[in-house]
């Protein structure tokens, strides 16, 4: 079993519920999040013309972005197949479209009926 | 790569922030959660508080890197008082870039 955490843009989380959906993969929880990458905020992420003073001190641009992140917990033969439809529906090609993490899960239990393991996934 | 999840005071938090980014690690995700540790919460008076606000500072970084960015975290969000907060550290087998669809950070 596999644990998927997406970071990615708020608007993008309906999108990315639906082709998951068709996929088959029907749960997975989202939070509401604030982050920022490699470029220091927002400052840079905007295609426009800065000038190198302000990109610099990040002057009147934002700290953090607001993120969503989703976690979704799969088989471990799924993993490709959700991860390649995530890249698809959120890229834009533009920067801060976020980060995909695969981290390995040891054990899943189902509360209602106390499964455990790959069952309870 | 390593995944550090450090759950830490709200006000010190900010300072963190910056010493990781002073260090060389911009990219982190910020979360605000409620918790409690061994204390069961705190006590003020006859008020009882059951959870506390902290904030979660969640970073994905290379094995390497993971004794730099615990030190940076050690040294600004020490208060030495009960609730400084704790870091985990799991495992991320893979990461990939949405934008280029690349593995890796």
């Amino acid at each position: 079993m596999k644990e998927i955490i997406a970071i990615i843009r708020p608007k993008k989380v309906g999108p990315t519920r639906n082709a998951l959906e068709q996929l088959g993969f029907n749960s997975m929880t989202a939070t509401a999040v604030l982050g920022r990458g490699a470029q220091r905020g927002i400052a840079s992420e905007v295609r426009a013309e800065l000038s190198p003073e302000l990109l610099a001190g990040n002057a009147g641009g934002m700290k953090y972005i607001p993120k969503r992140l989703v976690s979704i917990m799969v088989h471990d033969f799924d993993v490709d197949k959700v991860v390649k439809s995530i890249i698809e529906v959120n890229q834009t090609l533009q920067i801060g479209d976020g980060k995909i993490f695969v981290c390995p899960l040891e054990d899943a239990i189902r509360v209602r009926t106390q499964e455990r393991g790959e069952s309870a996934v | 790569m390593k995944m550090i999840r450090a759950i830490l005071r709200p006000d010190t938090a900010e300072d963190v922030a910056e010493g990781l980014a002073d260090a060389g690690f911009v990219s982190m995700t910020k979360v605000n959660v409620f918790g409690r540790g061994k204390q069961k919460g705190i006590t003020v008076g006859t008020i009882h508080y059951d959870e506390l606000p902290k904030t979660m500072i969640l970073m994905v970084v290379e094995d390497k890197d993971v004794d730099v960015v615990l030190k940076t975290i050690q040294d600004k969000a020490y208060t030495g008082n009960f609730g400084d907060g704790k870091v985990f550290i799991t495992g991320v087998e893979e990461a990939y870039t949405v934008r280029t669809g690349t593995k890796g950070l």
